[in-house]
């Protein structure tokens, strides 16, 4: 039955493996397919604009150098998980890598609060987002402005909350393999939506945008003439300006956990499935990330390059600051003319003195949203399916639907809780600290991971030196373990900016955000009481949980 | 009464067939099932060539010293692929003669498993310690006979077999695969064999179904979605259900106490058919970590606990 041999580059006319026809050997997937995953985990419309819109609290800071520095430190955590897989492919995943190095006990507190508790928060985070790119300024550019005020109302936004949770819901329920189909065509069509965003704003001069935005400021929102001026004027109130040309390290440093927002997520289901043939095709989830984070990088360059040459940077930070300053209710701050968030894509179809083609062009932007949001869910199923197969959540957690697979034990779990920090997010606006530290909690648990692989050539030496990077040594010195400590300082910095920074400028600072702080630490009291009752409980049961992942004897 | 440990698909993973006959101490079991697909999937030739050996494991060629070749035949092995020294000639006749090829797996397969069952037996003998091993779809029917020969292994597969006053039936066979591999049948036949088996068993509340292929749509059964040409789709994240519908109607008929399963290694899970436990441990064996299921019986309760472990 042997039916197929492989060679390698350096000995191309020898094979070096023979193979037999065998359940589950496959072979490697389009890496154009794999490369569209991990684009979409860093979706530079729908994350990258809504998380550079704050980067105006950093005057400044040089947005292209801090997006350069971001993308060269990022590539060390791409590496560290590509080495992680490549050490263990099949039960990969940031639960079982933390697990199997770390400990049980600590491999779920870690994981539960990063990709199950934190995940509640960031359900409210993707209603806003599709608010403020798709409900918003689509109502007003068709001139439905009830529904657009309706949205910004606490009512509007728990409906929009509502929406996500539902959309994520199908998602989940419908399967990766036809929402992959549908992500497929939201890639294509808005590919070519963001061709024309660009096309506009390279073809168009910056007194033409002045112009349009002018006009429609009054046309769409009443607003007096020349809001141009109006909403740098507004500004001024709270925020000094900013030149894009100004460059200064420190402050370079300061973006980065803003970036962080989009761009800290490549490795986003980082994990295989399949047995593919070849040793060698374990560098496409490498290549994959590595190609997702760098064409997303040199996307976001032109576009904001292109946002300096048309709309103007000054303008534009202006904008983002009127908007979030008066939102945020920070001293001094006044209304802009332009109430709602200042979307690029909206202002480039200004451009174009036709509503039905600015309408169209926000719907076909808004792809980007539904291509993307569909997978909120998908990680923390997983990791709720791999609690419960460990016995440390019950079983019903794991259950799925006999007809159409939907898991519906994890479903609950998800939803539920997260209709109740939505219904806060609401109407409890106190607590707006909590769901800005959504990007912290999960960098803390990657943080958690990077720490598994620096130590994981002596704590799992028999895992290590079995895998194909052991060869990989520099000075002596695992490379895992370099590229890991590369990427913990990385996040070490922007974990202490989130935690300490003595401005606040990240709006997440403890000492600042009682309420983060008390929701956080809960969260990690309620994963530690589950492990612990679980523990006892099944010990009760005549279950030890301590010995999941026990390595046993081999000789 | 018995406590059972059950793993699968080891596929010719000698860490993870030791790390097997360990388990009965280290778990306390008193009874080891081994679920199918022993036999491994490929050979790594480490070639002889002036003095020094020349092999590729995880992509790149590598040339060593005649006195490291051991180490690196303990490394393949891990991995689960048969480490095999040869010529140059060799390697090039086994290259271009499927025939050649075909007969070299085999025996390098039976030679694997003959010494498993030599491992097995130094190991349990004494113990009083119990060990069932059902080949599966993967294995060659040749296999049988070696396990047949075995001191202190007892062929599973296709029979009725008491353990402690619960009685399992076993079949390594599966529904059609895209491999075409050596124990598949379409899914009359695979519903005929089980029904044979389980037919001889007066009750399906002390019944163990030990069938290799997991039921369909169970959440036991997510595969990769590939294509015609074996390739993986949508990056390789989407999952599709290719257990066996015989199986899935068995069990619900039957409504056994427990079913053991394998066959598809990335759907670990355990999950509940109407009354029956249906349990597929998963399988890691390529990172020499043993995947499996503790499972305690108790002769009122039926299932006193269950417990997936990787170890």
């Amino acid at each position: 039955m042997a039916d197929a041999t492989i060679g390698t580059p350096a000995t191309a006319a020898r094979p070096a493996l023979f193979l037999r026809n065998a359940t589950g050997l496959v072979k490697a997937w389009s890496t154009f397919d794999a490369f569209i995953y991990s684009f979409w985990s860093i979706n530079l419309i729908t994350l990258g604009l809504y998380g550079m819109s704050f980067v105006y609290t950093v005057p400044d800071g040089q947005l292209l150098a801090g997006i350069l520095l971001f993308g060269v430190l990022v590539t060390f955590l791409v590496i560290t998980y590509a080495m992680l897989v490549s050490v263990m492919p099949r039960t990969g995943g940031d639960y079982a890598w933390q697990s199997r190095v770390l400990g049980g006990g600590l491999g779920f507190v870690l994981s539960i609060t990063g990709w199950w508790f934190t995940l509640f928060l960031w359900a409210p985070i993707y209603a806003n987002i599709l608010v403020v790119q798709f409900f918003s300024p689509l109502a007003y550019t068709l001139g439905w402005t009830s529904v657009a005020t309706f949205f910004t109302s606490q009512l509007g936004i728990f409906v929009s909350c509502l929406i996500v949770l539902a959309f994520v819901s199908i998602v989940v329920t419908m399967g990766m393999e036809t929402y992959a189909r549908i992500q497929k065509v939201c890639f294509w069509i808005g590919l070519v939506g963001l061709a024309v965003v660009c096309g506009l704003l390279l073809f168009y001069s910056q007194s033409d945008f002045q112009n349009a935005f002018n006009r429609e400021a009054t046309s769409l929102f009443g607003a007096p003439a020349n809001a141009y001026q109006g909403t740098i004027d507004a500004a001024s109130k709270t925020f000094g300006g900013s030149s894009f040309g100004t460059f200064t390290f420190g402050p370079v440093l300061l973006l980065l956990p803003w970036l962080a927002f989009y761009l800290l997520w490549p490795n986003w289901g980082a994990t295989l499935y399949g047995e593919v043939r070849g040793a060698k095709d374990i560098r496409k989830p490498f290549w994959s990330m590595f190609a997702g984070l760098w064409v997303t990088v040199a996307a976001v360059v032109v576009v904001v390059l292109l946002i300096n040459k048309t709309i103007g940077w000054n303008f534009y930070q202006s904008a983002n600051a009127a908007y979030w300053n008066n939102l945020f209710a920070v001293s001094g701050a006044v209304a802009p003319p332009v109430p709602i968030w200042p979307y690029p894509v909206m202002f480039a179809g200004f451009l174009v003195d036709n509503h039905l083609f600015q309408a169209l062009l926000i719907i076909v932007m808004g792809l980007w949203f539904f291509g993307w949001a569909g997978t909120l869910f998908l990680s923390s199923t997983r990791v709720i399916f791999a609690a419960a197969f460990d016995r440390v959540l019950p079983s019903w957690a794991a259950n799925i639907s006999a007809k159409r697979r939907v898991p519906y034990g994890s479903l609950v779990l998800m939803i539920v809780p997260s209709i109740v920090i939505s219904a806060i997010y609401a109407f409890k606006p106190d607590f707006t600290s909590v769901f800005l530290d959504a990007t912290a909690v999960l960098a803390l648990t990657f943080f958690a991971t990077v720490v598994a692989a620096v130590i994981l050539p002596w704590r799992r030496k028999d895992l290590y030196d079995a895998s194909p990077i052991a060869r990989y040594k520099v000075a002596g010195i695992p490379a895992i373990s370099i590229v890991g400590v590369i990427t913990g300082l990385f996040l070490l910095f922007m974990l202490y900016q989130w935690s300490f920074n003595p401005d606040n400028l990240y709006g997440t600072s403890l000492q600042k955000t009682p309420n983060s702080v008390i929701y956080f630490v809960a969260t990690y009291v309620v994963a530690i009481v589950i492990y612990v009752v679980a523990r006892i409980v099944r010990n009760r049961q005549g279950i030890d949980l301590r010995r999941i992942h026990h390595e046993i004897p081999v000789e | 009464m018995p406590k059972i440990f059950f793993a699968t698909d080891l596929h010719g993973s000698e860490v993870c067939w030791k790390k097997f006959l360990n388990s009965a101490k280290f778990y306390g079991a008193d009874v080891l099932i081994c679920g199918g697909d022993m036999t491994g999937k490929a050979i790594v030739p480490i070639v002889s060539e002036n003095g020094h050996f020349t092999f590729a494991l995880g992509g790149e060629s590598q040339t060593v010293a005649a006195d490291h070749v051991a180490e690196v035949e303990a490394n393949v092995r891990r991995r689960g692929y048969y480490p095999l020294q040869m010529s140059v000639e060799r390697l090039h006749e086994l290259d271009q003669d499927p025939a050649k090829r075909a007969a070299c797996f085999q025996e390098v397969m039976l030679e694997g498993v003959d010494r498993w069952m030599r491992l097995a037996a130094e190991k349990l003998r004494g113990t009083g310690i119990r060990c069932f091993v059902s080949p599966g779809n993967d294995d060659e029917m040749e296999v049988d006979d070696v396990i047949r020969r075995a001191e202190l292994v007892e062929l599973a597969e296709g029979r009725v077999v008491e353990i402690d006053g619960f009685s399992m039936i076993s079949t390594g066979w599966s529904n059609p695969t895209p491999w075409n591999t050596h124990r598949e049948e379409a899914e009359e036949k695979l519903a005929e064999r089980i029904d044979g088996m389980a037919s001889q068993i007066s009750d399906a509340s002390r019944a163990i179904f030990n069938l290799h292929c997991p039921p369909f749509k169970s959440g036991l059964d997510e595969a990769p979605a590939i294509d015609a040409d074996l390739k993986l789709l949508h990056g390789g994240r989407a999952l599709r259900p290719v257990g066996s519908t015989a199986v899935r109607e068995a069990i619900e008929r039957r409504q056994p106490l427990i079913s053991l399963h394998g066959h598809i290694h990335e759907s670990k899970g355990a999950v509940k058919i109407g009354k029956t436990l249906s349990i597929n441990p998963g399988s890691a064996y390529e990172e020499g970590m043993l995947m499996g299921a503790i499972i305690q019986l108790d002769p009122t309760k039926g299932i006193k606990s269950y417990q997936l472990v990787n170890g």
